[in-house]
């Protein structure tokens, strides 16, 4: 507007109105760029996962749901585990939020609710069938008496221990590691020329804090009590660290930065003899490295001894509506679509043995068993599947715990990371830094 | 903007020739002035408006906390880390900056083969985007395959892979290097457009004295480079304080918290820990401390010239 | 034999400096299988362009190519017309509180962005933008008008009184004299200026973080980092082809404006 002003002047125009036109037209494109969106109905679907594999199936889900519902558009954006508390907190915070979000922990989802910012997911469950879901699979989601903040997509069993056979029987390793003793051995006799003893990750990030929380449980301990009170500052965490320090010098340099993908890729590539993850080993092993194919089996992580039974850290991948989402009729429409069985079969064959199905239906259905890599590696799949059905996190410890609205601020402070980074790294008194984490711990419950 | 209220309504006829220059004046600084108060001084004010209040990121519910922010944030030590580890960054960074600057700049300066092919080599890293200097970086960077790792071990420097980015000292060590890598060429363009301004006859005069090449370096390129340096200096603190992208990128802020700078400290109370009256409550901290050292900065500027 | 080694050594350092560079485009170019190697091959053993044509094909790349571009030449436009005429002001008029104007400038020159992000985001959530391009052209500003003043304010104030006197005895208004005289004299300084303050935009990484959450809307800096933290198995390969791609327009800067670049910087920028 000042810029007409100035066209008023009686000489020279014409440079600085060409200036001033082309300065107004790029700014009115780009506002009807992002505006020009809105005449249809475009829903927004967020998740995290988003290989190409998968992206595929999402793909299909989208088309099969846009050719039935016309007029209706779907647009998929992938957001991140590390980065997805930051996206979702801004996206609320300016009101333009996704339709659909799936693929998070289901802590996120308490957390959510709580605030205030979550559709009801009744409805969507109601379109799917509830008596489709396994008994008991949406419980952790029940935040008021018959009220549903999200519900499953998938299951995983996030820890699992990977271990390479041909490198086991080089080394004369019988069998697969049960004890955390067990385990150092192996690795340590496993590591050299080239290949690690393991990929545990050492990085001020959610993955080590998810991580070193089942390392906690596997030492016997817990990070909050039943009743939801501190209880980090105990004998079973200061194990678990001394135990997570002695891996350091088996797991490589740059384990000090490892997310989900590095750790990943260190055990697919051939980098280390053992890995800690889920079922999308399988798929990325068969795609990426086939050398190593036939010589990878998994089983649940070892723990402190023989008397601590192991702990399977269950992201419990959710699926939740934001209560801002526009076109709610379209939006829960297609959350129902999602579970529809071809694109939600494709969706877990995008990654076999990596998201397990939460509908008794899916998991019995010819089409899903009709996988070569589910079909290849039927018993490590049974076993995840197993481990993934008793399995828990932060949210949720273990079936006696309350459900823990807190947990998704207690992850994302990153306090349990920079734990694991001051003992095992920098060589600070233990004693002193998990009394220190209890505290901060408290405070974020607290604030 | 005071001159447009003083003054008559400019259609008026037989205005003053220098009342209407000045009318002008303003007419033309109105539309910078217009989004200076619409896109920096009205946030810098909200800025200081909400460190007052605790707010929760995602539903934006406020509760005013009176200073509460800022006694939580001088009393923890997380504040007073970040500011160390800024500092150390910046002065690792800059002097590095300017070290590798002046000197790269006095040998693009001589005749070289190829010179403005190996000028535009040396610029190029100040123009790409810190992203892709990030992204090579780590690439070079990787434990297991990066190209840095195993050149050092087959020149025999190192004898397994060096944690670049996960450990302490490495972490900021392996920053600092980046952000004058990145940042360097910035002395470099301004040093060099200095030299070419320096008269060779102040030269050939100190020649013909007998001054050998340090002397002359010393007695007439670094006096001549004085004015510039003191610039360059200025710039480059201050950006290089502020500094997001590259750190948060490289290494986030870790190992722990040891290159959390006071920036990575404002994102992540904002948007991890869901704190935007905290996070607004460390970003006028920053302000205040960079304004504390700007102030200072110009003191010794100024006592310096006389 | 001086100038020789003095020409060896000379190119050392440059390619030293310059060895990132090189290597993104090597890694750019290798298959996939060849990137694992240990010890890494120098040079590629096969060449392939897999990687662009996967990048331009199967990525969202050209979209957020497409919005860098929008949203760098947009800020650039406005922030050079604004700032001219504002530089034009403060080094050729009288009026009360030039000399204060001319302060706050270099004032706002010492603001971190991350101090103004928060209020801006929610300033820009209230008006209704959030999450476009536009957004970001409107936070650009923040930073680059600033800098685009206070360059071409000092480089104006090089241009001698005299030509524009000349031109007003000659029967030139103001601005007349502005349009005629003094922008042919100041193009060197504008179009670093512009070149500058369009680097700074296409690079510019936390507004475009904290701003847009829309995939769409993403610029490049924030698109290619989102590949990079959302991926599964990091493709090494694919993001040195992205950096790579990234990169063209600057290429294309240093091609042809090179010289502007040094001279209008030399002369305009840092004299202050």
């Amino acid at each position: 507007m000042t810029i007409r002003n100035l066209n008023n002047s009686p000489t020279g125009l014409t440079r600085r109105s060409a200036l001033a036109v082309t300065g107004g037209a790029l700014t009115a494109g780009a506002l009807s760029r992002a505006t020009s969106a809105q005449g249809a109905v475009t829903l927004r679907w967020w998740s995290p996962q988003s290989v190409p594999a998968q992206l595929a199936a999402y793909k299909l889900q989208i088309e099969t749901f846009e050719a039935a519902n016309p007029g209706i558009k779907v647009v998929f954006e992938p957001t991140s585990d590390e980065t997805y508390a930051a996206q979702l907190a801004a996206a609320f915070a300016s009101g333009q939020v996704p339709n659909i979000v799936t693929h998070l922990p289901s802590f996120a989802v308490g957390n959510y609710w709580r605030s205030g910012l979550l559709e009801p997911f009744n409805d969507v469950i109601q379109m799917v069938g509830p008596e489709k879901f396994y008994p008991g699979a949406n419980r952790i989601y029940e935040v008021e008496p018959g009220v549903f903040a999200g519900a499953g997509i998938g299951g995983t069993a996030a820890n699992s221990l990977w271990l390479r056979t041909d490198l086991m029987k080089k080394a004369g390793i019988a069998e697969a590691p049960k004890t955390w003793d067990e385990l150092r051995t192996a690795a340590r006799k496993m590591q050299g020329g080239g290949i690690y003893g393991a990929p545990l990750p050492y990085a001020r990030n959610s993955m080590t804090t998810l991580i070193f929380i089942c390392f906690i449980h596997l030492a016997g301990g817990q990070v909050f009590t039943p009743d939801l009170q501190v209880a980090i500052d105990s004998p079973e965490t200061l194990n678990a660290l001394e135990f997570y320090k002695s891996m350091r010098e088996l797991c490589p340099p740059g384990a000090t930065s490892y997310s989900w993908g590095e750790s990943l890729t260190a055990f697919v590539s051939g980098a280390t003899a053992t890995g800690i993850y889920t079922g999308r080993v399988l798929a990325n092993v068969n795609a990426q490295n086939p050398s190593i194919k036939d010589s990878i089996t998994c089983t649940t992580y070892p723990s402190i001894s023989a008397s601590v039974p192991s702990w399977t850290f269950n992201d419990f991948p959710s699926m939740f509506i934001p209560k801002a989402a526009k076109d709610m009729g379209a939006t829960k429409k297609f959350a129902a679509h999602i579970y529809a069985p071809e694109g939600y079969i494709k969706q877990l064959h995008a990654a076999p043995g990596h998201v397990l199905p939460v509908l008794k239906t899916i998991a019995d259905d010819p089409k899903y068993q009709d996988n070569p890599i589910i079909a290849k590696y039927a018993n490590e799949v049974k076993i995840m599947a197993a481990a993934s059905a008793g399995g828990f996190n932060l949210g949720f410890e273990s079936a006696k715990h309350k459900p823990n609205a807190k947990a998704g601020e207690v992850v994302n402070s990153a306090v349990i990371a920079e734990m694991v980074q001051r003992v095992c790294l920098n060589n600070e008194d233990p004693k002193k830094i998990v009394g220190e984490t209890a505290q901060r711990i408290e405070k974020i419950v607290k604030g | 903007m005071t001159a447009v209220e003083a003054l008559p309504r400019p259609a008026e006829q037989g205005l003053k020739l220098s009342t209407r220059y000045g009318l002008l004046g303003a007419l033309l600084i109105a539309p910078t002035v217009l989004i200076f108060c619409a896109v920096i001084v009205y946030p810098l004010v909200s800025a200081i408006y909400l460190s007052l209040f605790s707010i929760y990121t995602p539903t934006l519910k406020g509760r005013w906390v009176g200073l509460g922010n800022y006694a939580d944030l001088l009393a923890s030590g997380e504040f007073w880390n970040a500011l160390g580890v800024n500092l150390i960054w910046t002065a690792g960074t800059l002097v590095l900056q300017l070290v590798a600057g002046v000197a790269l700049a006095l040998l693009l300066h001589q005749n070289i083969v190829f010179r403005s092919l190996a000028r535009s080599l040396i610029l190029f890293p100040y123009f790409m985007s810190t992203v892709v200097a990030v992204l090579v970086w780590r690439w070079l960077f990787n434990d297991l395959y990066g190209i840095l790792n195993h050149a050092m071990m087959w020149t025999g420097l190192l004898s397994m892979p060096l944690d670049w980015l996960g450990r302490m000292p490495n972490a900021m060590i392996s920053v600092i290097l980046v952000g004058a890598w990145k940042y360097f060429p910035f002395v470099v363009i301004s040093v060099l457009a200095r030299l070419q301004t320096i008269p060779d006859h102040l030269y050939e005069a100190a020649t013909m004295d007998g001054a050998g090449r340090w002397a002359r370096f010393t007695d007439i390129t670094l006096p001549q480079l004085r004015e510039v340096l003191f610039i360059v200096i200025l710039l480059r603190a201050i950006w290089d304080f502020k500094e997001f992208d590259l750190i948060y990128l490289m290494t986030g802020g870790g190992p722990v918290t040891s290159t959390m700078t006071l920036p990575l400290l404002v994102y992540k109370q904002a948007f991890a820990l869901n704190e935007m009256g905290g996070a607004s409550a460390v970003a006028v901290l920053m302000m205040i401390v960079m304004l504390g050292f700007m102030v200072l900065y110009f003191r010794t500027g100024r006592t310096a010239e006389n | 034999m001086r100038r020789f080694l003095f020409n060896l050594f000379a190119w050392t350092v440059v390619g030293l400096v310059a060895f990132p560079l090189l290597w993104t485009i090597v890694t750019s170019l290798k298959p996939q299988t060849e990137l694992f190697r240990i010890p890494p091959s120098l040079l590629p053993g096969e060449i392939t362009f897999e990687h662009y044509r996967r990048l331009l094909r199967e990525t969202r790349f050209p979209t957020y190519f497409a919005n860098s571009v929008v949203v760098a030449v947009g800020t650039t436009v406005v922030v050079i017309v604004v700032a001219l005429l504002g530089a034009h002001s403060l080094t050729r008029f009288a009026y009360p509180g030039r000399e204060r104007l001319a302060q706050l400038v270099l004032f706002t020159y010492l603001l971190p962005s991350v101090v103004l992000v928060i209020p801006l985001y929610l300033l820009l959530v209230e008006v209704g933008v959030a999450n476009t391009l536009f957004s970001l052209t409107i936070a650009y500003t923040t930073f680059a008008l600033p800098f685009a003043l206070w360059l071409l304010r000092s480089f104006m104030a090089g241009i001698p009184q005299d030509l524009e006197a000349a031109a007003m005895v000659d029967g030139a208004s103001r601005m007349g004299a502005f349009v005629d005289v003094i922008l042919p004299q100041a193009l060197p300084g504008i179009i670093s200026t512009a070149v500058f303050t369009f680097i700074l935009a296409w690079n510019e990484y936390l507004f475009a973080l904290v701003l847009v959450n829309q995939d769409t809307a993403r610029t490049l800096t924030t698109g290619v980092i989102n590949m990079l933290v959302t991926s599964f198995h990091i493709e090494w390969s694919l993001l040195m082809a992205a950096s790579v791609m990234m990169s063209v327009p600057i290429i294309i800067v240093f091609a042809f404006l090179q010289k502007h670049l040094t001279r209008g910087f030399g002369a305009g920028g840092v004299k202050g």
